[in-house]
């Protein structure tokens, strides 16, 4: 514990700090500047940017591509949406116990994924993922069906948006720092050599399958953490939160965003957004804007908006170190 | 040390590996040499558990350790290199050994302690051994053919092996690199006092380093000896020297 | 259920199962030939309804047009395949299946947008065309004919796509770059030239289910969606890149959709999912596909 707090002052003195500093500090009194149309805006923005987080730490961090990681976010909205609505367990327990479920759902979804590679794999993802999405549409009356699950309870002080906003960027920046713990730490140092070459890290010891599997588990709880969130965010939950086309939405954000960068998916997430809202009211059409940057994204810009920048700059500040040496 | 007996494998009726008996002494360098095809690969790959053998028995140090996963014959202390992808290619030349040494120590479980100071000497210390000193913070995927085979080599050692398995270690390097490397594994190996086998081509490399050659052809071991008898024996230079000089 | 309830549900889950073969067989084929998991084939059926919808309506007057869009429908869908292939397709063959994958979903939602543009967000239908239009007898029942000539169409298309490829120069060509491009392109096979025309073959078949359902069904936005899940459902379940898999496991899932549907309606979404988990747990590379 006490080197992470080392490594933390270390940090903050770096310029990177700096500015992420900066940032949170300016999320915090944003709501003293702007409308809460913007508040419930960059809201949203926050609870996506978990979710594409927490899915980058099995993409972009483990290798393993998941077509269905809006599965899972769905299992943590609705299990928090049903305890709220049909159980009067206190409101901490339901958020805590939509990402436990997430997790739980993960292991064994991620126990028989991980058996598979590539295509294999991301299909395998896609399937159960569109399980859940029928069991959730189907069971009209436990879930609601298509009709979703709405009107269940909050706690009085999240009643406001911006105190829901409050409440929502706090979890959201405590899921961020452990998972760049996680990320920085031996295990995910390990999950990245696995994503480098599986059979590499195999020799040397590692088993592989537990490690993926490990990294499914803890990017499910974290999907599951995003999904209670939304769910408290909204007010209500609906089948197609863990629908194919949910997940390829975190997809194309970890993407928009640079899979290869902690904050690439936090990146992602605020322009993402920001683009859907901003071009959807200008145009019944927004979709094909979306496509066509995606298509930009895929031929030009693999890394994304975080690769671009560091393979624009940092090259240069790393050739400047290397020639003082 | 380690002893391979009556191990066979095939793949679809093409046997490549036919009743091998062969036993590897504590400390002794060993090469393995043969033409294309003769099963070298394979035999490593059965040994560090990457396929499993149809009949046979592969014992290390009295311990039978046939049809184990890789990971545990790793952790057994057989490391190994590989003609190919051997690297963490997107990593730090650092991390690629620091990783290897998390393993090794077993604490790439740990969650939520900093990766990055840790195990810094220990991980220096490799790298110190195998000349990559200077690049240690360069992207491993960005150096040199010979430096990744040299990291190659480090990654192997970092899991602190009792066997070191090396397949073609200098192949595709320029003569002055060869030379260069076969005198580093020759240092290492003996400095830590390490078992080693390896499978070349080159036979300069060959003759150099190992004490003992044992000859494979279509699966089978056709000579065992000393360099000086495998040079002098007749069959052996009709069926792999002959035809194959470098 | 009676004896003719049964025939009824047969003969609907083999109509809808041939057009899902039609879709499907164009995916495998892709698949196996370009290592490409392509999202938007569904969209290209989808387009291949619009434009059967389209030529049908305005050229109305000249007699036995539906068999006129029958042959131009899956010419141009075959085009527009053939032009996706060589200018986007064609840059991300090295890159890994996710860029692929994210691509073909770019274009879902362009070429969703673009049918929205022109054809609008309403539902249209194509009355069924002569001489299949009637009702007929078999065994003393009676079945729509469109249905039978649906299934019929479906099972000449597999046996001449079987013939193709077993038989003919490019039939072997074609498995050659499939079984290894390398080698392929070293025996002077021209192997970007393969991928195009077999891109665009695939687009053809889409395109051709396109056409054929819309008498039976409804033309609209979003059905690309519903047919593309049902297709990974199929090829997995045949064995990615396997043309009489993609048969099988297109009578497979238009068996299970016709009987779920009457027997236990709220499971049958679920059962094609549940196959498809099953056969990827324990054979994944499906039951008629080859191991690696």
């Amino acid at each position: 514990m006490r080197e992470i707090i080392q490594e933390f002052f270390k940090k903050t003195l770096t310029l990177r700090l700096f500015w992420l500093s900066t940032a949170v500090i300016l999320l915090f009194i944003l709501p003293l500047f702007i409308s809460t149309a913007y508040i419930s805006l960059i809201s949203e923005m926050l609870i996506m940017a978990l979710a594409g987080c927490a899915l980058n730490l099995m993409m972009g961090y483990t290798g393993m591509v998941s077509f269905g990681p809006a599965g899972l976010y769905a299992v943590g909205a609705y299990t928090t949406a049903l305890l709220l609505k049909k159980t009067g367990i206190p409101f901490a327990a339901t958020m805590v116990a939509g990402p436990i479920m997430a997790g739980l759902v993960g292991a064994v979804v991620g126990w028989f994924c991980v058996r598979r590679t590539a295509v294999y794999f991301a299909l395998l993802t896609l399937a159960f993922a569109q399980i859940i999405w029928t069991i959730f549409f189907e069971w009209y009356d436990f879930t609601g069906g298509d009709d979703g699950t709405v009107g269940f309870r909050k706690p009085e002080l999240l009643l406001s948006i911006n105190s829901s906003y409050y409440f929502i960027l706090l979890i959201v920046i405590i899921c961020l720092i452990l998972l760049w713990i996680i990320v920085n730490s031996p295990f995910g140092k390990t999950l990245q050599a696995i994503r480098e070459n599986p059979v590499r890290t195999e020799f040397i010891g590692v088993n592989v399958k537990r490690y993926q599997l490990y990294a499914f588990i803890i990017s499910s709880l974290f999907l599951g953490a995003a999904g209670s969130l939304f769910a408290v965010f909204s007010g209500s939950v609906f089948p197609d939160y863990a629908h194919w086309i949910k997940s390829t939405d975190m997809i194309v954000i970890c993407l928009l965003g640079g899979m290869y960068n902690f904050l690439g998916p936090v990146i992602g997430s605020a322009v993402y957004i920001f683009l859907s809202k901003l071009i959807s009211g200008y145009t019944m059409y927004w979709m094909l804007f979306l496509g066509i940057i995606v298509v930009f994204l895929v031929l030009f810009m693999r890394n994304g908006i975080a690769g671009f920048i560091s393979h624009k700059i940092a090259p240069l500040i790393q050739e400047n170190k290397e020639t003082e040496k | 040390m380690i002893e391979v007996e009556g191990l066979t494998k095939s793949f679809g009726g093409l046997t490549a590996i036919d009743n091998v008996y062969l036993k590897f002494k504590k400390r002794e360098l060993s090469s393995i040499i043969g033409p294309n095809g003769a099963g070298k690969t394979t035999l490593f790959n059965l040994i560090t558990g990457h396929l499993s053998p149809d009949q046979g028995k592969i014992i290390f140090n009295g311990r039978d350790i046939t049809n184990l996963p890789p990971h545990e014959i790793s952790r057994v202390g057989i490391g190994r290199s590989f003609q190919r992808q051997n690297i963490f290619p997107r990593l730090s030349t650092f991390e690629n050994i620091q990783i290897a040494l998390f393993s090794a120590k077993h604490i790439n479980g740990k969650l939520f302690s900093q990766a990055k100071n840790m195990l810094r000497d220990e991980t220096d210390e490799i790298l110190e051994s195998v000349g990559l000193t200077d690049k240690k913070l360069m992207q491993a995927g960005y150096l040199a053919y010979g430096d990744q085979k040299r990291l190659e080599i480090g990654i192997a050692l970092a899991i602190e092996p009792q066997l070191l398995l090396l397949d073609e270690p200098t192949a595709g390097m320029s003569p002055r690199e060869t030379i260069e490397i076969t005198k580093l594994i020759k240092k290492l190996v003996k400095k830590r006092g390490l078992t080693l086998i390896f499978i070349e081509h080159d036979m300069d490399i060959v003759f150099g380093i190992s004490e003992k050659v044992k000859v494979m052809h279509q699966g089978r071991i056709i000579f065992e000896g000393t360099p000086k008898q495998v040079k002098a024996n007749a069959e052996v230079q009709k069926i792999y020297l002959g035809k194959d000089k470098k | 259920m009676d004896i003719e309830a049964i025939m009824g549900q047969v003969l609907s889950g083999l109509s809808v199962g041939m057009v899902l073969f039609l879709i499907a067989s164009g995916l495998s084929v892709i698949f196996g030939t370009l290592k490409i998991l392509n999202l938007a084939h569904g969209t290209i059926y989808m387009i291949g309804g619009f434009l059967c919808y389209w030529i049908t309506s305005t050229f109305a007057h000249i007699p036995a047009i539906f068999w006129l869009a029958l042959i131009l429908g899956p010419i141009a869908t075959a085009l527009l395949g053939g032009l996706i292939e060589i200018f986007l397709l064609r840059r991300i063959y090295a890159e890994e299946m996710l860029y692929q994958y994210i691509l073909t979903f770019g274009l879902i939602l362009i070429l969703g947008e673009l049918c929205k543009l022109i054809w609008g967000v309403g539902y249209h239908t194509v009355s069924v065309p002569w001489p299949v239009d009637g009702k007929m007898s078999i065994f003393g029942m009676i079945y729509p004919v469109y249905n039978i000539f649906l299934i019929c169409c479906g099972v000449a298309v597999f046996i001449g796509l079987m013939a193709v490829m077993r038989f003919t120069g490019l039939g072997r060509i074609i498995r050659a770059v499939t079984f290894n491009r390398e080698m392929a392109n070293a025996l002077g096979i021209n192997v970007p030239m393969v991928y195009t025309g077999v891109f665009m073959l695939g687009c053809w078949l889409a395109g051709l289910a396109g056409t054929l359902m819309p008498p039976m069904s409804v033309v609209a936005l979003g059905t690309d969606m519903a047919v593309i899940i049902d297709c990974f459902i199929i090829v997995v379940i045949g064995g990615m890149g396997s043309l009489s898999g993609a048969f099988i496991g297109a009578i497979i899932l238009g068996l299970v959709n016709a009987f779920g549907i009457s027997l236990l309606p709220k499971l049958t979404i679920a059962f094609g999912f549940l196959l498809m988990i099953i056969i990827l747990i324990i054979r994944h590379w499906g039951l008629l596909g080859k191991p690696e």
